[in-house]
């Protein structure tokens, strides 16, 4: 008798259970987005609980891709669990894997107000545009303005840093003040991934001469000692080595530590992106003086690379197609619409994220000093390409590479064979 | 004919009945995804896309091949067998220390020891990668001692040491309930007929209670080798397979290979590779050790 009646309840609970749930499945379109830049995922949260209050039955939630972990291995798993979310954040590279499964986008509204060439990497074969641009980022030296301005006994101009032998100088003037000349984060998305990057865009203004590069290094064609690019930086980086702060032990360094550094103003110097800017600013005590210098990779001020820094696309969403319903896809549509269109939108995205937008209606910026500084790189035209196309495991192994020989584990000579032989395995 | 028949069926229903389930849930999570992925080391996918081709042998040409799979495989061979010594020999001496008449707070003592298993390898990681890189660096620095004044997670060697240290604080424990176990199961009375003939605590140890530990020990080998084999949390969180890779433990390149590669055959097929040499260590190391199993 007393099993029955357990029996019993427990089915009047499921009943009860499955018909609340349809209740909310009739009156509600719940999307997910899947965020892969770890430091703008409170902002993302707040633009998410923003847009949920202001309409009517759509609710979104963020779900995150640690700092470091490929945002491909989450997305794999997500789909593999039949558990998609309806907006993923990808980086450029792996947007076309995903043509399979993602909407096409070429009605979209948005699709004319991108900027030029910052749908290149999210069109397929076919023309189907699969991708929305998030974000434009750039990365080079990042100094602290009020660091520099001591050891240069004046206002600091970073016009003057434009060959290996004055940033060596600045090195020396930063180390003389008393204060670090600068830190190197030996993590090895950042050696690999956008520090050894920069032999490549250093090659050539034109990116079908870069993918030419590329091509030779993958066929065996190309020898990295002997190229002039690959050298300089090279130079560069042993330069970064001999005055790097945590040289004691350079590979105990960390990210957060680097933030944390600069910020602080306890070294000059760092070498990152504009993305780092929320968690420097936790540190800031120079109430936001900060700007983006060149990595200088050579002693000729006209070379390519010395006046410019890497600039482009970094992270573009797509919109799943397969697993989500069409009221789902509707409105992950329609908040695209929303960030790029509406005032508010645009003003959470941009300003309160710290999001350079890849859109030309978009006309406010943001207000921190790292996007100022790169906006201006932009509107100069000092810039070459930030190369987003390379193999999806090219920043862990060269990555790899350079923390072997930042640790000194390995000469020139071995790194640069280590990195043929890692394109030419491909 | 017809009685065997019925019995059968009897035998069938009484076996759904119990174990129905999961025989049904080991065949869909376990059995099918195997089958499947043996399927899929005869493709090149991606991992994500709908469409791709056969390749029939290629990824294991490439396994055998790829060096970096090798040394990975090597360093984790070298793991096994000092996780495997070190973890028996100390889990042994504290089940044997802890079972004695006069050690005080034996219980205390013993949850102790336990208790690292009971937190999760990634946690661990993080709490052991804390005190490796900023605690015994500070003291190391404060006290100018030279080898602590570096962290060791910067130093390829090292950082595999720490790897193995952090294993043994993990096991130990585990490893040493199981030996209690097995040591209080040991009838006394051999022990007292020993001890009147004049063996010491030595001779006991050795002619006495190792040879009727080895149901034990057999027990606690084979989940020190299979875990050891397996481990991924541990690797992930404290080294993250470095510095440069050095430190990259047989499962992680397996995953990186599946999933940051992108290469889901090659990385599909190096598992499957290793199934098959895990179960063939682990099968061989059971069948030689019930041997030298006694009887009281």
């Amino acid at each position: 008798m007393k099993r029955i009646k357990l029996v019993q309840c427990m089915l009047v609970f499921a009943l009860v259970l499955s018909m609340s749930s349809m209740v909310v499945l009739a009156q509600d379109v719940q999307i997910t987005i899947l965020n892969s830049k770890g430091e703008i995922q409170t902002q993302l949260e707040e633009i998410a609980a923003y847009y949920s209050s202001i309409t009517d039955g759509v609710s979104i939630e963020v779900i995150s891709a640690p700092v470091g972990q490929s945002p491909f291995e989450r997305a794999v798993a997500l789909y593999a669990s039949g558990n998609a979310p309806a907006i993923l954040m990808l980086d450029a590279g792996d947007v076309l894997l995903f043509q399979d499964r993602a909407l096409a986008l070429n009605d979209e509204k948005w699709v004319a107000d991108a900027i030029d060439n910052s749908l290149d990497m999210a069109t397929a074969e076919d023309g189907r545009i699969l991708a929305f641009p998030v974000t434009v980022e750039g990365f080079g030296f990042i100094y602290n303005k009020p660091v520099l301005d001591k050891a240069v006994g004046g206002e600091f101009d970073p016009a003057t840093i434009n060959t290996i032998d004055s940033l060596r100088q600045l090195f020396d003037a930063i180390d003389d003040s008393g204060k670090g000349a600068l830190v190197i984060s030996p993590e090895d998305w950042s050696l690999g991934a956008h520090f050894f990057s920069l032999a490549y865009s250093a090659q050539s203004p034109d990116f079908n001469t870069i993918n030419e590069f590329l091509e030779g290094l993958k066929n065996g064609t190309v020898s990295l000692a002997d190229n002039g690019a690959a050298n300089g930086l090279l130079d560069t980086f042993d330069l970064m080595k001999e005055y790097n702060y945590d040289r004691l032990d350079p590979l105990a360094s960390t990210y957060d530590r680097g933030t944390e550094l600069i910020g602080e103003g306890e070294v000059g110097i760092w070498f990152m992106g504009n993305w780092a800017w929320p968690e420097i600013a936790d540190f800031d005590t120079t109430g936001g003086q900060f700007g983006f210098l060149p990595v200088p990779i050579s002693n000729d001020p006209a070379d390519l690379g010395n006046t410019q820094i890497p600039v482009g696309v970094t992270k573009y969403f797509i919109l799943d197609g397969e697993q989500n319903s069409s009221a789902q896809q509707q409105a992950a549509k329609d908040f695209l619409n929303w960030l790029v269109y509406d005032p508010e939108g645009q003003k959470r995205f941009v300003v309160d994220a710290n999001i350079i937008p890849a859109f030309s209606n978009i006309t406010i910026a943001p207000a921190d000093p790292l996007s100022a500084s790169l906006l201006d790189y932009v509107r100069e035209g000092r810039t070459m390409n930030f190369i987003l196309n390379l193999p999806p495991d090219h920043w862990a192994q060269v990555g790899a590479s350079m923390q072997k020989y930042l640790s000194n584990f390995i000469n020139r000579d071995a790194f640069f064979k280590e990195v043929e032989t890692y394109w030419q395995g491909l | 004919m017809l009685a065997t028949e019925k019995r059968f069926i009897d035998k069938l229903k009484t076996y759904l009945l119990f174990a129905g389930p999961t025989t049904f849930v080991f065949l869909t999570v376990i059995i099918l995804p195997f089958l499947f992925g043996i399927y899929l080391t005869f493709t090149n996918w991606d991992g994500i896309s709908k469409t791709y081709t056969f390749v029939r042998l290629s990824n294991y040409i490439t396994v055998f091949k790829d060096r970096m799979f090798w040394s990975s495989f090597m360093l984790t061979v070298k793991y096994v067998f000092y996780t495997v010594v070190i973890v028996n020999t100390l889990g042994f001496i504290l089940a044997y220390a802890l079972t004695g008449n006069n050690v005080i707070g034996q219980n205390f003592l013993r949850t102790g020891f336990f208790i690292p298993n009971l937190i999760g390898g990634i946690i661990l990681g993080l709490v052991w990668r804390f005190i490796f890189s900023n605690v015994l660096v500070f003291i190391g620095r404060n006290l100018n001692i030279g080898f602590l004044s570096y962290s060791w997670l910067a130093n390829p060697d090292k950082a595999f040491w720490t790897l193995v240290i952090v294993s043994v604080w993990q096991y130990s424990g585990y490893m040493m309930i199981i030996f209690i176990a097995g040591l209080s199961n040991i009838p006394r009375e051999l022990i007292e007929a020993a001890t009147i003939d004049g063996a010491n605590g030595f001779h006991r140890l050795r002619s006495i209670v190792l040879p009727l530990m080895v149901p034990s020990f057999i027990v606690t080998v084979f989940l020190t080798i299979q875990r050891g084999f397996m481990v991924y949390d541990v690797n992930l969180a404290l080294t993250g397979g470095g510095p440069f890779k050095s430190t990259e433990l047989i499962s992680m390149h397996v995953y990186e290979k599946a999933f940051l590669a992108q290469q889901y055959g090659v990385g599909q097929s190096q598992a499957f590779f290793l199934f098959l040499l895990v179960a063939a260590i682990s099968i061989t190391q059971v069948y030689f050790s019930k041997k030298l199993e006694v009887e009281a």
